[in-house]
């Protein structure tokens, strides 16, 4: 049989004459489905129909990793919609036709298996996956403003039901190797120990093919219960994402309602949708922040530092949240405070990270053995990182890394997680000040993604690299950010919570109102919530700080909340009164205000102080200014970034018009 | 092959952290964690998709399935499916007489690398039916007809389904083998003060290696785990002296669950090679094997189960010409305190050494500061097939680091048998 050379696959035939396709993507580290990538297999499609071998079984070259999707690079070079349909449909027929083969087909999953990896997987009659820690299945095109267009829709609804398909699709979730097995997307589970090779040549010898979907799987593809199930989703869509702002999901409920028992159809509608939502303003924006956040990933990377032991100082809501974090990312983490009682309430609630994100309770000892209390502070002196989370207190940070600098291992780092005071007065009294960094994480540290890695002028470059490579160990995303009051995240935020403020006290307007406005532009939360959310009494630390004399009458207004006792959610009642973690709003003083514009009127401080920041070289670019602002405060998503947002508007025929 | 012996170097160790058994590595097999080791070692030397010429390694409580540990175990690391692998078992001495051998074959030329490794878990025992009801299932499966088939369960009782659990014990005596230490301990008086006394220094020992660092390059974090979970850095007198006995309800008794090792599952691996092979692959010699030797004592007929270290012992100091005082270290699994301390009176005893050992005089007291000065397997605990890779790769660690020295390696084992070994260098 004739064995022509591809770029990116390679073509082997056995004793038994299978063909054996693999997936080694030239000049990656990773397999992603590219035009070029797609040329070839249609020109290996081409070549089995014309010459059949025994059974084909498609693995990956890479190590410990499949297929991790389309590759999102090249849909910014997508000009039309036009385009981006026919490019869809051409895709669809190759998959068509590898589906169609007349011969038995298998393929071998290990690692993640992602987007249009698993789309292209679903064409096949038999997958197997490799048991393993690292597999991973699912459809994260959502998360892009897309949903899976390569035939995913038709294919996964066929073949799990549409119900849980739905799911799958709409979350983005990533599913384990046993739950994808569970639920019919993979259909044998080879251990860590087995051989996946001999496993797939028996299943391609033998003709293996998948299992149908059961009763109540097919089911819940009927008409009826579509009906029924799409207003569900709706629902629960809704709950969480606005269809103005994200029309991905909503498209694919509404494709999946009209046409959920009819593959064909479900095709056509992912190419005419798809290649409309990409073009969209949503789209672009959350592809542009995966680009930010594989930028942030890249900041750091040169420096080879890797932490195995981590100690932290302060056992409070900082300080406590960043040793459980560490110790889920699998490092050894001790934790000091004054005496055990203070250090008590954080080990309590590590435990109940633990017992949420590792389920299994071998996992969770482990995680528990790894967190270790330290009155004494011993641990300081093996620790690859040391991190001081203590009370805002110069002197008192002060005399702690000065007894730090001693006990210190030569290459540890040393780091501060202050807000508010300068770096260079901390290191002030160090023998070495140039050694000290600020990482700045924000609350709660489980859920923000952004470490903001402070330097000053005098820093040593190399620490700010092994920080960012220690951030991106940790699997949070570093932004280096020059010391300066509020860095870049507070400050922004400093400036969008006292305009909220002002526009409360001066026209009355109420809290409910200002919030919506803001959630309606896109933001997570309203500045009155995220108040409160902080705590008042943060809050008026860094109105005093960064407010200037304009911050003076809503300084008064904070403290006498603070001063009552009221500091939000934390203690119940701050401008909201706080039930069970939610905040009572009265939702019809909210009624009869132009929500839109007082957005803009809300948002315009937040726009302004983010180019002020860039003005000040706070951080590197634009872009750094806008993952900041996403990954630290979660603004708007879709949009994209306050600056890229800015741009977007000062762009089109209407932005131009407000000028 | 040349007449000539080589030099046989140990280029270090390599293991996971051990942990009580049905704890954090409740849900991890032997091939699990043996697999891991060896890759461990991989890691730690570079020797990703190289071909090593043996992998020796077994485990004590294993799966019939696991036949082949050894050879399926080096399958699931990242070293050349072209490396054969042995897979080989004495109880706890496995993985140092796989050291042993590796060490022999290195030193006539056979082979120039090899890794001798071990795993064990008490989580994962091996439950089998009884012969009877297995006698009727292959009886069954032999059957040509439903009547045959018939045959086989003629005279079926239900309580011939009851499971057989591996017995932690001597099949020949029916005792465990805390029971035979008992035994040795009115025999050579030992007191229980002593007993948690020693082991209170393990722990200790053992906790501070690892503040100090000094297991940083041995064991490697695995399983979501850093350090083994059986060291009680607070170990105290106090504490031990309360504990009940396990394994007698006599008065006399004094075995505890505090001076005798837990149940553990864990690995280690340890890699050996010539002095060729080292510098060929850039990698320092941390100390040489240059002596070893096998024992057994007949603990049928009453002899001390745990003794037979001091006849390897003996014999192996016999055959060098070294006394027993020309150490720097002394590496003595603790398989119970009291084994320790009987080894230890047993060498100082006249008689003993002249009647039993057949030397002219007793083979004296060793220096007790130089003895587990990392703590042994009271505080780290004990996976049977991996306390001898363990040790080995812990000692050359002491050696390598000290820059020079001698050591002395002395493990007991089921059955009645001792494996003794030297590491050394200039």
């Amino acid at each position: 049989m004739s064995n022509p050379q591809f770029t990116h696959w390679r073509l082997d035939y056995d004793l038994d004459q299978v063909c054996w396709l693999t997936l080694d993507r030239a000049g990656e580290s990773s397999n992603s489905l590219s035009r070029e990538v797609m040329l070839e297999l249609v020109e290996i499609v081409t070549e089995l129909e014309n010459n059949h071998p025994r059974g084909l079984v498609l693995q990956s070259g890479k190590n410990k990793s499949f297929i991790v999707g389309a590759d999102v690079r090249e849909f910014d070079q997508v000009s039309s919609v036009a385009e981006a349909e026919g490019f869809i449909r051409e895709v669809h027929d190759v998959f068509d036709r590898v589906e169609a083969l007349p011969f038995p087909t298998a393929v071998i999953i290990e690692g993640y298996c992602l987007g249009g990896g698993l789309e292209l997987a679903l064409c096949f009659d038999y997958r197997i996956a490799a048991n393993i820690d690292q597999t991973r299945l699912g459809f994260p095109e959502v998360r892009l403003g897309i949903y899976p267009g390569f035939g995913g829709s038709a294919r996964s609804t066929r073949q799990i039901g549409g119900f849980q398909a739905m799911q799958i699709m709409l979350t983005g979730r990533m599913l384990r190797a046993h739950q994808a097995k569970g639920l019919g997307l993979v259909d044998q589970l080879v251990g860590p120990h087995g051989g996946l090779r001999w496993a797939a040549r028996r299943a391609v010898l033998s003709g293996k093919k998948s299992r149908k979907p059961g009763l109540v799987a097919r089911l819940s593809n009927s008409g009826t219960a579509r009906k029924f199930l799409a207003g569900q989703m709706r629902k629960q869509t809704a709950a969480k994402a606005n269809p103005a702002h994200y029309p991905a999901p909503f498209e694919l409920i509404d494709a999946w309602e009209a046409f959920g028992n009819d593959p064909r159809k479900m095709l056509n509608e992912e190419a005419v949708r798809i290649a409309q939502l990409i073009n969209g303003d949503t789209s672009q924006g959350l592809r542009r922040v995966f680009r930010l956040m594989e930028g942030l990933k890249t900041n750091g990377k040169d420096s080879g530092f890797k932490a195995r032991r981590v100690h932290v100082i302060g056992a409070g809501v900082m300080g406590g949240d960043i040793a459980a974090w560490c110790v889920l990312q699998g490092l050894e983490v001790t934790l000091q405070d004054r005496e055990m009682k203070y250090i008590e309430p954080a080990l309590k609630r590590a435990r109940k990270l633990f017992a949420r994100r590792l389920k299994t309770p071998d996992r969770i000892a482990g995680a528990v053995s790894r967190l270790i209390p330290d009155v004494n502070g011993e641990g300081a002196a093996r620790a690859d990182v040391i991190i001081e989370a203590i009370f805002e207190n110069l002197e008192a940070k002060q005399t702690l890394f000065q007894s730090l600098e001693t006990r210190a291992k030569p290459g540890a780092i040393l780091a501060t997680n202050t807000s508010a005071i300068p770096l260079k007065e901390i290191a002030a009294v160090l023998e070495n000040p140039k050694r000290l960094i600020g990482l700045h994480f924000f609350n709660p540290v489980a859920k923000m993604p952004l470490v903001e890695v402070v330097y000053d002028s005098s820093t040593e470059p190399e620490e700010i690299d092994r920080g960012s490579a220690f951030c991106n160990q940790i699997n949070r995303f570093p932004l280096p950010v020059l010391s300066s009051p509020g860095f870049l995240v507070n400050r922004v935020l400093a400036q969008y919570m006292l305009k909220a403020f002002q526009i409360h006290r001066e026209r009355g307007i109420a809290k409910e109102a200002i919030d919506a406005a803001a959630e309606q532009f896109g933001m997570p939360m309203g500045p009155v919530e995220l108040a409160d959310t902080v705590g008042l009494d943060v809050g008026l630390g860094v109105m005093n700080t960064l407010g200037g004399s304009d911050a003076a009458a809503d300084a008064e207004v904070l403290k006498s909340y603070v001063d009552q006792g009221k500091l939000g959610k934390k203690s119940g009642e701050g401008f909201y009164k706080w039930k069970k973690g939610r905040a009572e709003k009265d939702r019809s003083a909210a009624e009869d205000i132009n929500l839109e514009s007082l957005g803009k009127e809300l948002l315009q401080p937040y726009f302004e102080e983010c180019q002020a920041c860039l003005a000040d070289e706070i951080v590197k670019d634009m872009d750094a200014v806008d993952a900041g602002m996403i990954f630290g405060t979660g603004f708007a998503p879709f949009r994209g970034g306050p600056l890229h947002y800015l741009e977007q508007i000062n762009k089109s025929p209407e932005g131009q018009e407000h000028e | 092959m040349s007449n000539q012996l080589r030099r046989i170097a140990v280029i270090g160790g390599s293991r996971i952290p051990f942990c009580r058994s049905n704890s954090i590595y409740a849900n991890k097999t032997n091939l699990d964690m043996l697999s891991a080791s060896i890759q461990g070692l991989v890691d730690r030397f570079g020797l990703d998709g190289e071909q090593i010429d043996e992998v020796v390694a077994g485990a004590v409580t294993s799966h019939s399935k696991d036949w082949n540990l050894a050879r399926e175990a080096l399958l699931s690391t990242s070293l050349s499916p072209l490396t054969p692998g042995i897979t080989l078992q004495q109880a706890c001495g496995t993985s140092l007489q796989s050291a042993m051998m590796i060490g022999a074959k290195i030193a006539t030329g056979q082979i120039d690398c090899g890794i001798a490794a071990g795993a064990d878990t008490t989580s994962d025992p091996p439950i089998t039916f009884g012969r009877k009801f297995a006698q009727r299932l292959v009886k069954a499966g032999a059957a040509r007809s439903g009547k045959q088939r018939m045959q086989a369960f003629k005279g079926f009782r239900p309580s011939e389904l009851k499971p057989v659990l591996p017995a932690n014990g001597e099949p020949r005596t029916g005792m465990s083998m805390g029971q035979h230490c008992e035994r040795m301990v009115r025999e050579w008086n030992i007191p229980r003060e002593a007993q948690d006394q020693l082991a209170m220094e393990s722990h200790r020992k053992a906790a501070r290696a690892y503040d100090e660092g000094v297991f940083d390059e041995l064991v490697m974090p695995w399983g979501g785990v850093t350090r083994d979970n059986n060291i009680r850095a607070d170990s105290n007198i106090e504490k031990l002296g309360k504990l009940r006995t396990v394994f007698s309800k006599s008065p006399d008794a004094t075995l505890t669950a505090g001076n005798s090792t837990p149940l553990t599952d864990g690995a280690a691996a340890v890699l050996l090679a010539s002095e060729e092979w080292a510098a060929a692959h850039d990698l320092p010699v941390q100390a040489w094997l240059t002596a070893s030797r096998t024992s057994a004592v007949d603990f049928v007929n009453d002899e001390g189960l745990l003794m037979a270290p001091t006849v390897a012992v003996s014999e192996m100091l016999q055959r060098t010409g070294l006394s027993l005082q020309d150490f720097d270290y002394y590496e003595i699994h603790e398989a119970f305190a009291a084994q320790v301390l009987c080894t230890l009176a047993a060498w100082e005893s006249e008689d003993y050494c002249r009647e039993r050992l057949g030397l002219d005089a007793a083979l004296g007291s060793i220096d007790r500061s130089k003895m587990n000065i990392h703590g042994s397997s009271l505080a780290v605990g004990h996976p049977f097939a991996a306390t001898g890779a363990r040790i080995v790769g812990n000692l050359a660690q002491i050696i390598a680091n000290a820059g020079s020295g001698r050591g002395l390696i002395s493990v007991c084992t089921a059955g009645g048998m001792g494996v003794a070994a030297i590491l050394e260098k200039d």
